[in-house]
Formats: structure tokens, C-alpha cells, sequence
């Protein structure tokens, strides 16, 4: 692969207007916990930025106070992407907020393709009140099944506005118009930004069962591993899709028996990336760690070992 | 200050109070009189000026929907399949054959410096007696410069072995739009932006540039002065003050030989900062800059299927085109605009397109009223008469691609939207017959601007083939010369300034070897341009 540890993340959050995605970004910007993120709003809504935020105003980027930025790319996604990877130092994550009706599709597609960027993952929002009006809406509905189908995870947003047999109707209505797409019910647009971003690794790993803090832990769980031993490639890989089935997210650092390099292993929804590092030493170096996220309801960690040892 | 009284065979006059004339007197950049020597006379002491004793004087042509881009592009190479003129004069033949394609670029490979990428514009493969060309065919050309050729649309392109390589792009790739050969590796086709993105990036293959340089704009005021334009809206931009005090630098010299307005892109920014903006840029317009309109694009275009259609859809089954905009936010943006009387230039292809901005603008109207708004739909290609009627109760103008019957109607009728519905596209007689307020237009550098060349496919509807398609929308020569003049300077507001040779207007004129009232309708393209008069300065073409 072309993509390699030092390419450039890109989400694509995508949606239909009136669906979240300024709120997301808006929380992601607030708990960004460390990370330098950069957000390209391709939306013709206000940048979405609280104000106590703001550190600074450059033209059409903001600086924020905690080291991200957002600018507005106006109708100009080319120059706004060239102008990202030109910044020196780069962000660490790039998110790009689609126009309601842009084709998710297309612009995660510039990251596949732009060998300094890398994709991942397409992240929709559907209003959990609104969303089956707009499925079925005679000039847009096309489009926005297009964008739930296309989505690695989708947020079912607003959903304390519905009641439980609306609940059980929305969940229906998404399974058939993004079938296999992994969906995450959210309020505000809350959610981990592990769980929204890609999970980043902990400097100490140890076997950890640990339930995410916060607002979050009554919907999420948290799973992680580690293992001396070198792996077999094909084994790990049959067994990925299994491991991937059960969690949200999975993250790790993989060493193969037939090669001395470093493998970052990423999964996001169903869809599973593997990347050769081209960073000389990680901490804990020869080491093979994994973590995961999931919905607690999905996600049994106990079996998430057992599938593990099978590696071993 | 001094008069001087023009004298011309013939002076089309379009002010149906005095529709020929012979003699116009300008003063102060304004005419002062039209009508026969006697009569100009009597406003004084003038001299007369007999340059255009043997032409004919029309008003300035006004081109009230092209792109900057139309100058911009000449830094690269034409290689299309129709003949194009590039701003210093130069007839560039079509290509009709990949031979000739390579003979051109590997001519030009030998004169550009070795560490240059030679990149090429136009291409339109459809039309060439050839198997489609890929890699190894540019790999003639070059092995060691990077090759790129920019196919027409804009939304492909073919490169070299060279190029691929420098965008990594190998058999192991797996990008959506990387065209691959029987041999499994890339064959140099490269379809839409996202597979495009890594080699314009690092080939600094960049059009918002390309149309917004020195060299663009002044190359674009060339451009113009060859077909005969004194007018010019450029439809899309996103203007800083910046290139507003760039655009009034170059529009304020007195040898730049248009007047240039230009659209603000309305979805560039949230719209209260639309409104802002635009009100903002009004303010800095000039007499030969006029700020302060904008530009909604609804959907896209009918050729490369993205233009959103009502049913039965496209003819080849395509899926429906996208929209630039929700039809939603169309709606409250129009009438955010309406409500600060801005001037709005909405784009719409398809039909579905064309009811969306239908319903905004009776929306915004309806909340809003505003006696004058001049609403103007761009392209307009598939409206309908029923469309037409709306049109005319909400007061709407609409500037069509009449180009498009020729360069793209075969394909219409053929593949995008059947022949019955290729029949009605571009519908001037429906226009004129429904009372809605008519302009045409090039798009440039979509289609090559000439005005003459969209009256002379509005009145002849000749496609590529040489069909007629859709006579009962032919209209009249005198129809299609209003169409060209007052129509679109009516759409950009600017009708009581220029667009007919009428006292106290600019004296802004196209000045032609031949009577477009009198010839053959099919040579109304071929007539010769000498040059133009703008505010009474005589631009003759370089």
C-alpha cells in the first residue's frame, strides 16, 4: 500500500442538514484530548466554533486554543486540501464536514487516492426524528440513503426525541437502507473521540478490561490486549474479521513471524486497514498490542480473548 | 470636451426608435447622438472619424455568462477537436485524429523547458477515428516529462507512464477512477477529481488560479475584444478585496477593452455573509467593473449526467444527476437574497433543477415582493413550457446555452435525454413566445465565446451532425442580435447603459464587416469582427 503511518487521517463527516454534523465537530473540537485536529467545513453553515475557543483568526482559518484549527473551504475542496498539507507542522487528524448533500463517497475518495493523505473512515449522522421523511423524500432521498449506505458507522442522532417503538423503527428503517453499516445511537452528537476519530494507542498497554469514563460508559466498552509472541499473518487476518464484527473501532500494533517490521492494524466498522510503520521504535518495541472499543451491548470481551488466544 | 461623430456603412442601432443609423457622435465615453451626419452635427463642433466608413456598428456584444478561466486556459495546449482562437490571435485547428493530437505535443515538448510538465486542454476523444488513446501513446510524446491531457469536460484526464509514477499510482492501486489496462497496471485514464487530486497537487495544476492571474484576466479582456464583446459577466468567484483591488487595477486601464462583472459564489460562505459580501462589492464597482451579483449552482451538467432530472430520467438509465444545494437551503437562501435585493444568477440544467429554483423563487418573492429582482436562470437547458409560464408570473429571465444545440446536441438526442426532449433544449422561441426576458451565451471556455456563433445556433439549431433539432424553437435573426445585446445586459441589470446605440448610453460598440441583418442566417458565425469601441476608445483587434 501506497498509505503509510506519516499519511495524513481523513473522516469525512457526512449528513443530511439539520442532522448534527456542526454539533460533532463542535464536540470534537472541544475534546479533542491532545490531538491537533484540522476541520474543513464544506458546509454553507456558520463555522462551528464556540467562541471561548478561539485563539486567533488568520483569513478563513481559526486557530483554536488547544491546537486545531477549522477553516472554511468555501466551494473549493482542491485548494483547501492543498492548502492543509502544505501547513507545516501538519494537523494530526483532518476532518472534512461534507455539504448536506455532497456524495461522502467523493471526497473520502481524494484520501484514498492522494498518496499523503489516508482514509479513515466516513462517519454520517441521521436525525433519528426526521430521517425516514427524508429517506423517502421525493428530490433528495436518493441522496441521503446514498450517504448512510456509504458511511463506515452511523450516528443515530437526536435520539432521546423519539420514543421506544420510533427507536425500534429507525434502527429498522437504517439496517435496510445501509444494510451492515454499524450504527451508534447518540444524543447531542456525543460520542467518544476514540470512538469518532480512531482509537489512539496508550503508552502502557496491559490486558485491560476498562469501562470508558464519563458520559459514555453506559453505552461503551473498552478492550485491550498484548502478546510477546509473534503472530502468524494468515492466522491474525482470518481472525480479524471476527474481532472486527464485535467492536466499533479496533487499534493495534501487530509483529508478524515472517517480517521485522512494525504492522498498525486498524478496523472501523467493517471495514479493516493494515499500514507497514515507518516509524523506527515504538514503545514496547516487538510487542503486539490491540485495543478496541464497542457498544456494550455488542461487545463481550471475554469472547474478544478467547479469539485472541486462538492467534497465540 | 471634444465630439467625435463615427461614421459607418450601416449602424444597427437594436433602439426600435431609430434601428439604423449612420453616424453616431460620442462624447466623453457617451453617445450624444445617433442618426445621419446632418443630424449629429447639431450638436457642435466635432470631428469626424471615418474608420468604420465601410463597416458596421453594433452595439457592443454582451456575454453575460462565461469564465474567467476562457483567458486562463491558453497557458496550456489546445488540443480539441473544434477550431479555437487563442487571445493573441492564433487559429488553433481542431484535432480530428490522434496523430495530429501527438504532433502537436511533441512539437511543443521540444520547445518547453525539460523541467516543465506539458500539460494539454480541450480533448475530446469521442470525436477522434482512433481507439481511445492511453498512456503509451503520451509515453511517445515524453518518458522523462510528466504528460497531462485535460479531456474537455474537465472531469477526466489521460497521462503518461510518468505521471502515474510521481502519483504512486501502480497495478497494487485501488483507487475508484484509476483506469486499468489488460495488463492490470494503470493505463493513464484518470476519471474525476478524487483520482485526478495527487497529480494536479503535484503539478500545481490549479484552475481557481488559472482564472483569477494578471495573464487570465488580461488574456480574457483579449479574448473577448476578438468576438466582438464590451461586456462580460464572469460567472463564479469568490471575491477577496484582494482581487477586487486586482480586478479594478487591470478593468481601470484604459486599454483593457471590456466591462467586466462577476459573480460572487453564493455557496462559498453562509449566506447572511453572502448578503454581506456582495453589498460590500457593489459598493467598489466601477464603470468597468460591476460587483454585486451572485451565483447559486443548483445542479450540475446534462453531459456529464450530474444534472438533476425529473422522470423518465436520463435515456441511457444513468442515476439521476446531484445537487449543488439542498433544495431546502435553496429556498432559504434565495429569499435571504431577495429580501436584501441582491442580483441572483441561479444555475439549473435539468429540469427537477429548474422546479427546485421555480420554488424558491416564488418562495422568496412571495415573502419578500420586490417589483424588479431579475432572477436569471443560467443555462436553463430543459425547461419546458409549462416552466416557461412560471417563469413569466415570477418575473424571471433566463440565459440559455445555445451553444449547447451544436456542440452537444447530437449526444443529447442520442444518450443523455432521448430526442424529444433534446428537441426543446435551449428554448428561445418558448422564451420569447411566454414573454420571459432572453439572453444567450457561450459559457466560455466550456464552448468557444462568439456571441454571433450563439445567435447563429439559436436561429439555425444545426447540431455537430448538421441536423436541425428542434426547429419550431428557432428564433428570428433580429431576435437572436437582442439576444445577444439588450437581452443579457437586461439580466445583469446594466440594459439602460449599454446594449443598443442610443443617446446617453456608453458608447460601447462591435464593430463587423458584414450586415448580420442581411446575410445568409447560416453565416451569421462567419461574419468578421474588426474590433470594438468601448466608452469611445477604438480596440482593434491586435
Amino acid at each position: 500500500m501506497q498509505h503509510d503511518t506519516s499519511s495524513l487521517p481523513v473522516t469525512v463527516i457526512s449528513g443530511y442538514l439539520g442532522t448534527g454534523k456542526t454539533t460533532l465537530v463542535n464536540h470534537l473540537l472541544r475534546n479533542a484530548g491532545g490531538r491537533r485536529l484540522m476541520v474543513l467545513v464544506n458546509d454553507f453553515g456558520e463555522l462551528p466554533i464556540d467562541l471561548d475557543l478561539i485563539e486567533s483568526v488568520e483569513g478563513d482559518t481559526i486557530n483554536l486554543s488547544n491546537g486545531c484549527a477549522c477553516c472554511s473551504m468555501g466551494g473549493d475542496l482542491f485548494n483547501a486540501l492543498v492548502d492543509v498539507l502544505d501547513r507545516s507542522p501538519r494537523p494530526d487528524h483532518l476532518l472534512i464536514e461534507a455539504s448536506g448533500v455532497a456524495d461522502p463517497v467523493r471526497i473520502a475518495n481524494i484520501a484514498r487516492a492522494e498518496p499523503d493523505l489516508k482514509l479513515e473512515s466516513i462517519l454520517s449522522l441521521a436525525d433519528a426524528k426526521t430521517v425516514a421523511d427524508m429517506i423517502d423524500d421525493p428530490l433528495v432521498g436518493k441522496t441521503v440513503s446514498h450517504q448512510l449506505a456509504a458511511s463506515d458507522i452511523i450516528l443515530i442522532n437526536k435520539m432521546d426525541l423519539v420514543g421506544t417503538i420510533n427507536r425500534r423503527q429507525v434502527t429498522d428503517l437504517l439496517s435496510r437502507a445501509a444494510p451492515g453499516v454499524r450504527t451508534i445511537e447518540t444524543v447531542f452528537s456525543g460520542v467518544p473521540i476514540d470512538m469518532a476519530l480512531g482509537i489512539q494507542l496508550p503508552e502502557n498497554p496491559g490486558k485491560i478490561i476498562e469501562e470508558m469514563t464519563g458520559t459514555h460508559s453506559d453505552i461503551y466498552l473498552k478492550w485491550s490486549t498484548s502478546t510477546e509472541t509473534r503472530l502468524n499473518r494468515d492466522d491474525f487476518e482470518s481472525l480479524l474479521g471476527k474481532l472486527a464484527s464485535q467492536t466499533l473501532r479496533l487499534k493495534g500494533i501487530v509483529y508478524f513471524s515472517n517480517s521485522e517490521d512494525a504492522h498498525i492494524v486498524q478496523s472501523v466498522g467493517n471495514r479493516c486497514v493494515f499500514e507497514r510503520s515507518t516509524e523506527s521504535s515504538f514503545p514496547g518495541l516487538g510487542k503486539t498490542r490491540l485495543v478496541a472499543i464497542g457498544l456494550k451491548n455488542e461487545m463481550d470481551c471475554s469472547a474478544l480473548d478467547g479469539i485472541f488466544r486462538q492467534m497465540l | 470636451m471634444p465630439i467625435t461623430i463615427f461614421q459607418a456603412k450601416k449602424i444597427i442601432t437594436m433602439d426600435p426608435a431609430r434601428p439604423d443609423a449612420t453616424h453616431v457622435a460620442v462624447q466623453d465615453g457617451k453617445i450624444l447622438g445617433v442618426g445621419n451626419l446632418e443630424e449629429t452635427s447639431g450638436w457642435g463642433a466635432h470631428q469626424l472619424d471615418t474608420t468604420f466608413a465601410d463597416k458596421i456598428i453594433m452595439p457592443g456584444f454582451v456575454e453575460a455568462h462565461c469564465h474567467l478561466l476562457a483567458g486562463g486556459m491558453w497557458k496550456y495546449l489546445y488540443v480539441g477537436f473544434h477550431d479555437r482562437v487563442d487571445p493573441d490571435g492564433n487559429l488553433w485547428k481542431g484535432v480530428s485524429s490522434i496523430e495530429d493530437v501527438l504532433e502537436r505535443m511533441t512539437q511543443a515538448d521540444a520547445e518547453l523547458p525539460p523541467d516543465q510538465p506539458l500539460i494539454a486542454w480541450g480533448f475530446d476523444p469521442i470525436f477522434l477515428k482512433h481507439q481511445r488513446p492511453v498512456k503509451t501513446d503520451f509515453d511517445g510524446v515524453s518518458s522523462h516529462r510528466s504528460i497531462v491531457v485535460m479531456h474537455s469536460n474537465f472531469h477526466v484526464m489521460t497521462v503518461n507512464s510518468k505521471t502515474l509514477e510521481i502519483a504512486g499510482y501502480s497495478a497494487q492501486s485501488t483507487v475508484d477512477g484509476v483506469l486499468k489496462g489488460e495488463d492490470g497496471t494503470p493505463n493513464g485514464e484518470l476519471l474525476e477529481m478524487a483520482a485526478m487530486f495527487p497529480i494536479m497537487r503535484r503539478l500545481g495544476i490549479d484552475f481557481r488560479s488559472l482564472g483569477r492571474s494578471r495573464e487570465a484576466v488580461t488574456a480574457f479582456g483579449q479574448v473577448c475584444n476578438r468576438v466582438g464583446v464590451t461586456t462580460a459577466a464572469d460567472l463564479l468567484n469568490d471575491l477577496d478585496d484582494e482581487n477586487v483591488d486586482e480586478l479594478q487595477g487591470i478593468t481601470g486601464n484604459e486599454a483593457y477593452p471590456i466591462r467586466l462583472a462577476t459573480m460572487l459564489n453564493a455557496l462559498s460562505q453562509t449566506a447572511p455573509e453572502t448578503v454581506a459580501l456582495a453589498l460590500a462589492a457593489k459598493a467598489r464597482s466601477t464603470d468597468k467593473l460591476r460587483l454585486g451579483g451572485v451565483k447559486l449552482v443548483t445542479d450540475g451538467s446534462i453531459q456529464a449526467f450530474t444534472a438533476r432530472l425529473r422522470w423518465p430520467g436520463y435515456f441511457n438509465g444513468a442515476a439521476n444527476g446531484i445537487w449543488n444545494i439542498a433544495p431546502e437551503q435553496l429556498k432559504t437562501t434565495v429569499d435571504l437574497l431577495n429580501e436584501n435585493k441582491i442580483a441572483m444568477h441561479i444555475h439549473v440544467n435539468g429540469d427537477e433543477a429548474i422546479d427546485a429554483a421555480l420554488d424558491a423563487t416564488e418562495y422568496a418573492i412571495a415573502r419578500h415582493p420586490r417589483a424588479d429582482h431579475r432572477i436569471t436562470f443560467q443555462h436553463c437547458q430543459m425547461a419546458d413550457r409549462a416552466q416557461f409560464r412560471r417563469m413569466k408570473k415570477l418575473g424571471v429571465c433566463v440565459n440559455l446555452f445555445s451553444n449547447h444545440i451544436y456542440y452537444f446536441g447530437d449526444q443529447h438526442a442520442a444518450i443523455t435525454i432521448g430526442p424529444d426532449r433534446a428537441a426543446r433544449i435551449d428554448a428561445c422561441r418558448s422564451a420569447l413566445d411566454h414573454g420571459v426576458p432572453l439572453a444567450v451565451h457561450s459559457d466560455a471556455p466550456v464552448t468557444p465565446m462568439g456571441p454571433l456563433t450563439c445567435a447563429w445556433a439559436a436561429v439555425n439549431r444545426m447540431t455537430g451532425s448538421g441536423k436541425v433539432m428542434g426547429k419550431n424553437e428557432c428564433i428570428n435573426i433580429s431576435e437572436a442580435l437582442h439576444a445577444i445585446t439588450l437581452g443579457p445586459a437586461y439580466t445583469l441589470g446594466m440594459d439602460g447603459q449599454v446594449g443598443s446605440i442610443e443617446t446617453g448610453k456608453w458608447a460601447d460598440f462591435a464593430i463587423l464587416e458584414d450586415d448580420p441583418t442581411t446575410v445568409n442566417p447560416l453565416d451569421l458565425k462567419d461574419i468578421v469582427v474588426w474590433g470594438t469601441a468601448l466608452g469611445g476608445i477604438i480596440h482593434k483587434i491586435a
